[in-house]
């Protein structure tokens, strides 16, 4: 599943017209769903209003081709609230949303707050789990089942703990209650998380290299593990390279595949010439630019 | 260079009598326990093993003994880690004598070491002996101190015996990064992974298991691995969730918790030493109705 980025023109502002030549390109590529606007499409450096316009881009622009589902984090939950109204109100296929930012909520805080959001909606909810990012902050296997019980549209997580006993903790819990519940991974780590009841991830190279993450996931799920394997090594060493400051080395890549997409907004940088030069060459020596679409 | 493949690693636990010495008598039974029930090598002791309970003088009685009781049946890798370079480089040079088949070292105990410390640590270490190095990368067990990526690139150019990790980390990125450079540079580089969660780092390519839990329930840490190594990963899966719920269960009272469940299976080894308390009346009572409830344990083996 791919999340695009959010382009932007030289003054920073929202170039609507990218955008939507991004989303084409993402659902001609390949990808599954779309959803927008994860962190690497820059959400919480956008205003609510950018937001609900760009959200109401994507489901118009995808036109019922692939489900489009948006990501309703904001640093205010009321905002999120908002944010998820919204887009049930726009025809959107779901909402994702991660634990609350800043407060580091305890476990029963983070309860009220997904059921809160669950019932304001009919929208089946992702939530999103990101200790890492969250100052240890997660949903536990206990309260993923507590969830499932009380929710009839908690319908998944987006885990981003890219840890075996974290994994296997919330997918005992989880499918043991709901055998449908989908188990998605942050980025593509498809190889460690498929065998264990996974069924896809959200993509943090598809706009460079959406071929290489279609193959990855199709050797993951016809079970091909050697195969599975070399994919999997060449598109997280490419996460390496774009996880700093994510996503500006990403959208840096972006200018060298043909696809440019403008700066990244303040305070994340915007990747440098060097910099670009830089992703130019480990794209050549991984032989991205052979395999992989040039240009729209 | 000398080459093990060390697969299936039990690691036993050390069993004490009353007056607090270890029981060597229960241990040789315990050692046989483990080759009689699955295990392709063992690792001792390690942290389950109560390692730094244990005095110099001990941690070298009880490996000369096992290598000796277990003859050429498997091999034994010893766990050689301490705060001090020194000292654990002569403990590495007393396994070698003893006839261990490689060593394994983890990050300095207390200290923070920043990773160009960490490198000549683990440089004096392995550099003391001809025997095959395995660093056991365990940020839980050690207040998060872990290894990286890059620390093992420059260990492989610095050390022709370093032979791999056990990952304890659990971190996929880690073991990735780990296995799409260190095998390229140096052929036969494995990754072992450090407890029975074993598919997910099957998948990225590791080739072996360390398995405490081996003491309760070898039957089924077996089927893993074995499904494991012929890459039967989906068909894995439900022997990975029943050795994770075990592994929920015993994790909280750690080797209190192991040794009180190796007495339910009819294996008594024993309390741990000062300072880890034996469980509490109410954390046991909860620890055996869990393991009661945990269907797997019906078909493993119980007594010695």
């Amino acid at each position: 599943m791919q999340s695009p980025v959010t382009p932007f023109t030289d003054d920073f502002s929202l170039d609507l017209p990218t955008f939507e030549r991004l989303l084409d390109f993402h659902v001609r590529t390949g990808a599954t769903a779309i959803s927008w606007p994860h962190h690497k499409g820059e959400s919480l450096s956008l205003t609510i209003a950018e937001r609900k316009l760009l959200a109401e881009a994507a489901v118009r622009v995808v036109n019922g081709r692939i489900p489009v589902t948006i990501h309703v984090s904001a640093l205010a939950v009321e905002d999120t609230m908002e944010l998820a109204r919204h887009a049930q109100k726009i025809g959107a296929d779901g909402i994702l949303a991660i634990t609350p930012y800043f407060w580091t909520p305890s476990l029963p805080a983070i309860e009220a707050y997904f059921v809160r959001l669950c019932r304001a909606i009919e929208l089946p909810v992702l939530s999103y789990n990101s200790p890492s990012y969250l100052a240890g902050v997660e949903i536990t296997g206990a309260l993923m089942s507590r969830l499932i019980e009380r929710l009839p549209n908690f319908a998944g997580v987006k885990e981003a703990s890219f840890n075996s006993e974290k994994f296997l903790e919330i997918s005992r819990a989880a499918l043991s209650s709901r055998p449908d519940f989908a188990l998605l991974t942050g980025v593509e780590y498809l190889l460690p998380s498929i065998p264990l009841g996974g069924v896809g991830s959200y993509s943090a190279a598809g706009s460079i290299c959406p071929n290489l993450c279609s193959q990855l996931y199709d050797a993951c799920m016809q079970g091909d593990w050697p195969r599975a394997r070399e994919l999997q090594y060449k598109v997280s060493w490419l996460w390496l390279l774009f996880r700093d400051q994510y996503p500006s080395s990403l959208k840096g890549g972006m200018v060298m595949m043909g696809r440019p997409v403008g700066p990244t907004r303040p305070p994340l940088p915007t990747a440098s010439k060097q910099r670009q030069s830089h992703i130019r060459s480990e794209l050549e020596r991984l032989g991205i630019f052979d395999s992989e679409p040039h240009g729209w | 260079m000398p080459v093990l493949t060390p697969g299936l690693v039990h690691t036993p636990v050390t069993p004490f009598s009353h007056d607090g010495g270890i029981a060597l008598e229960v241990y040789g039974k315990l050692l046989d326990f483990h080759v009689a029930n699955g295990a392709q090598s063992l690792a001792l002791p390690m942290h389950i093993g109560e390692s730094v309970s244990l005095t110099d003088g001990e941690r070298r009685a009880l490996l000369e003994f096992a290598v000796a009781r277990l003859g050429d049946r498997i091999p034994v890798l010893a766990h050689v880690s301490e705060s001090g370079s020194a000292i654990a480089a002569e403990l590495a040079r007393h396994a070698e004598k003893a006839g261990a088949a490689a060593m394994i070292v983890t990050t300095p105990y207390y200290w923070t070491p920043p990773a160009t410390m960490l490198i000549e640590h683990f440089v004096a270490i392995g550099a003391a002996t001809k025997l095959p190095f395995f660093i056991y990368n365990a940020p839980e067990e050690m207040q998060g101190a872990r290894i990286t990526a890059d620390l093992c690139r420059e260990l492989v150019a610095k050390l022709p015996n370093f032979a791999g990790v056990v990952d304890l980390s659990l971190d996929w990125q880690f073991m990735i990064e780990l296995m799409t450079d260190a095998p390229r540079v140096r052929p036969g580089f494995q990754l072992i992974s450090g407890t029975e969660l074993m598919v997910s780092p099957a998948a990225i390519g590791a080739t072996g298991m360390f398995a405490p839990l081996a003491a309760i329930a070898p039957r089924m840490v077996r089927e893993l691995y074995d499904l494991c190594r012929a890459e039967k990963l989906f068909e894995a899966r439900p022997s990975q969730e029943q050795l994770a719920a075990l592994r929920q269960s015993i994790k909280l009272g750690g080797v209190a918790a192991l040794k009180a469940a190796m007495r339910v299976m009819g294996r008594d080894c024993g309390e741990p030493r000062a300072p880890v308390l034996a469980l509490e009346a109410v954390s046991l009572q909860r620890l055996v109705s869990e393991l009661e409830a945990i269907a797997l344990l019906h078909s493993e083996p119980r007594g010695w």
